[in-house]
């Protein structure tokens, strides 16, 4: 059974991967840069022109750095990872309708989760060349590093894509019964990326958005690859990693059980690829 | 019969984008998530409120408030953006050939979907004011009615008139859904959404002054946020305003270039 699954991640995030390289496209890929470039771009003259490279008091000892334009790089290049991955992941099923394969896809007698952890796979391997891409675009704006922590960046980027991977099985679940691919998708993913402090750390937001970020793995993930770059007391990346996996966890639970749910509701109305 | 076929039109296209009323949430929670991020990104700076000047006019904002009101107008230009491909849904869908061969008003059907997706801004611009309200206090500060009015009005056909050349453009590229998607991030720093007009590179600036959001950002949150009166905003309005004529005969002429065109080349639907 382990076998079979893993024979299908394989299987899978092989396929994907050929499809995203047979065809890839400059113009799409130079897309995926458009959101961290305009953010960096609006940081780099709101800290340089408009407020004259000061940022507040609590910013310093929020961030434990006072380097806002490496904060907001590191935070576009985490933007352009986790929107690589669950735009690819979070789509699934819907692609699987539009190209008519989905019965088939659920006909097979290969593991739901397997299947989407192989998407996911592919889909992190290619967000991967996006982030490192960033972080040289970001030193054009000023990016430098305090610190690096490779095994600590590593750990948090394993486990924000398995965060992800939960998101995703969510996202899929609730495009399944909306039957709409970009406003449900776009608007989960801009929920979850506001809150988790890509722009702004989390303790300077209001109290009722810091409740919401650390309900949220990315918010851990953002805060340990920041971490594993400006350097931090072991302690607190402990505390992260913990927070993250356990979140990890939760989500990838709900996710699969909502799926399955889901699965059986259309089975039952007949509602796969009629509408 | 040219006001029927716009109201078809409009009916249709609202039809189909509330094709169920689910749609509704996201609809609201989408520009909420926006607004925030633009709010979030002054947070390091401890700011409260944002300075704006334009041509002799110098005004100090409330945060919450600039970046509330980009937040709208933005939405709204995005809504235009998705609206100007009304006639790559209809080539998508097989049915352009059937709606130009109808008698109906070129013009007319491109209204109805521009017009249809300002009514998509109805909910956009409810939820919004409505989630900034309960979560952030915004100060409002308005003067002169009439100048905000106008204001409005002119952002509001100016992005109608720039949607409607949009859709030429796409239509006769083939590519519109990229390059509506491709268009959105760029516009969105070139206007002065996260930032002040003034604070734009100068090499960036004659690309800003050819956006009607550029100056629908300024003249609102001028007249909503500062107490602008009309004798303020008066130079961005008469930008507006020019803005709205030359856009609206532009498309004019742009779609029946395109349509011309893919007939000469027999590419209405066949690529």
């Amino acid at each position: 059974m382990v076998f079979h699954s893993l024979r299908v991640v394989v299987a899978t995030a092989k396929f994907n991967l050929i499809m995203t390289w047979r065809f890839f496209s400059w113009t799409g890929f130079a897309l995926r840069f458009f959101m961290p470039l305009m953010s960096l771009g609006a940081a780099w003259i709101l800290y340089n022109d408009i407020y004259q490279r000061t940022t507040s008091p609590e910013f310093g000892s929020a961030v434990g750095s006072s380097n806002y334009l490496s904060f907001i790089t590191v935070g576009s290049a985490f933007y352009v990872f986790v929107f690589g991955a669950s735009f690819v992941v979070g789509r699934v099923m819907f692609w699987e309708r539009t190209m008519g394969t989905i019965e088939a896809t659920f006909m097979t007698p290969m593991s739901r989760l397997a299947y989407m952890a192989g998407v996911m796979t592919a889909a992190a391997v290619n967000s991967f060349i996006d982030f490192i891409a960033v972080f040289f675009i970001g030193v054009f704006f000023g990016f430098q590093i305090a610190s690096f922590n490779a095994p600590l960046l590593l750990a948090a980027m394993l486990l924000t894509a398995f965060g992800l991977f939960g998101i995703g099985l969510m996202t899929n679940a609730v495009t399944l019964t909306f039957r709409d691919r970009t406003t449900t998708a776009n608007t989960l993913m801009t929920l979850f990326m506001v809150f988790s402090g890509i722009v702004c750390p989390v303790e300077l937001m209001p109290a009722w958005a810091q409740m919401i970020s650390k309900a949220l793995p990315l918010t851990y993930g953002i805060r340990l690859m920041r971490s594993s770059l400006f350097g931090i007391e072991m302690y607190d990346a402990t505390y992260d990693l913990v927070a993250l996996t356990a979140l990890g966890i939760i989500f990838v639970v709900i996710g699969a059980i909502t799926l399955r749910l889901i699965e059986r509701n259309l089975k039952k109305k007949a509602l796969f690829s009629v509408f | 019969m040219f006001f029927r076929v716009v109201l078809a039109e409009m009916k249709k296209n609202v039809k189909q984008h509330f094709f169920t009323v689910r749609i509704l949430f996201w609809t609201l929670a989408l520009p909420l998530g926006n607004g925030l991020y633009l709010y979030f990104f002054y947070l390091p700076f401890a700011a409260t409120s944002v300075n704006l000047e334009f041509y002799a006019s110098n005004f100090t904002l409330d945060l919450a408030g600039f970046t509330l009101i980009g937040q709208l107008l933005y939405s709204f230009f995005t809504m235009m953006l998705i609206a100007g491909n009304t006639f790559v849904r209809e080539r998508e869908q097989g049915t352009l050939e059937a709606v130009l061969l109808s008698p109906a008003n070129r013009i007319a059907v491109i209204l109805g979907g521009a017009l249809a997706g300002a009514f998509h801004y109805v909910w956009l611009l409810i939820g919004v004011v409505f989630s900034w309200i309960a979560f952030i206090n915004v100060g409002v500060v308005i003067n002169d009615f009439l100048a905000l009015f106008a204001s409005i009005l002119l952002s509001y056909l100016s992005l109608v008139a720039l949607g409607m050349c949009f859709e030429a453009f796409f239509f006769h590229s083939r590519r519109g859904t990229m390059y509506a998607t491709m268009l959105q991030e760029p516009i969105m720093f070139l206007s002065g959404l996260a930032f002040p007009i003034q604070s734009m590179p100068r090499a960036l600036l004659p690309f800003s002054y050819l956006l009607p959001l550029t100056f629908g950002l300024i003249s609102v949150r001028l007249t909503l946020l500062g107490g602008a009166s009309m004798f303020d905003v008066a130079f961005p309005l008469t930008i507006l305003a020019t803005m709205v004529i030359v856009f609206s005969v532009l498309a004019t002429w742009l779609i029946g270039y395109a349509e011309h065109k893919a007939k000469v080349k027999a590419t209405l639907t066949q690529f």
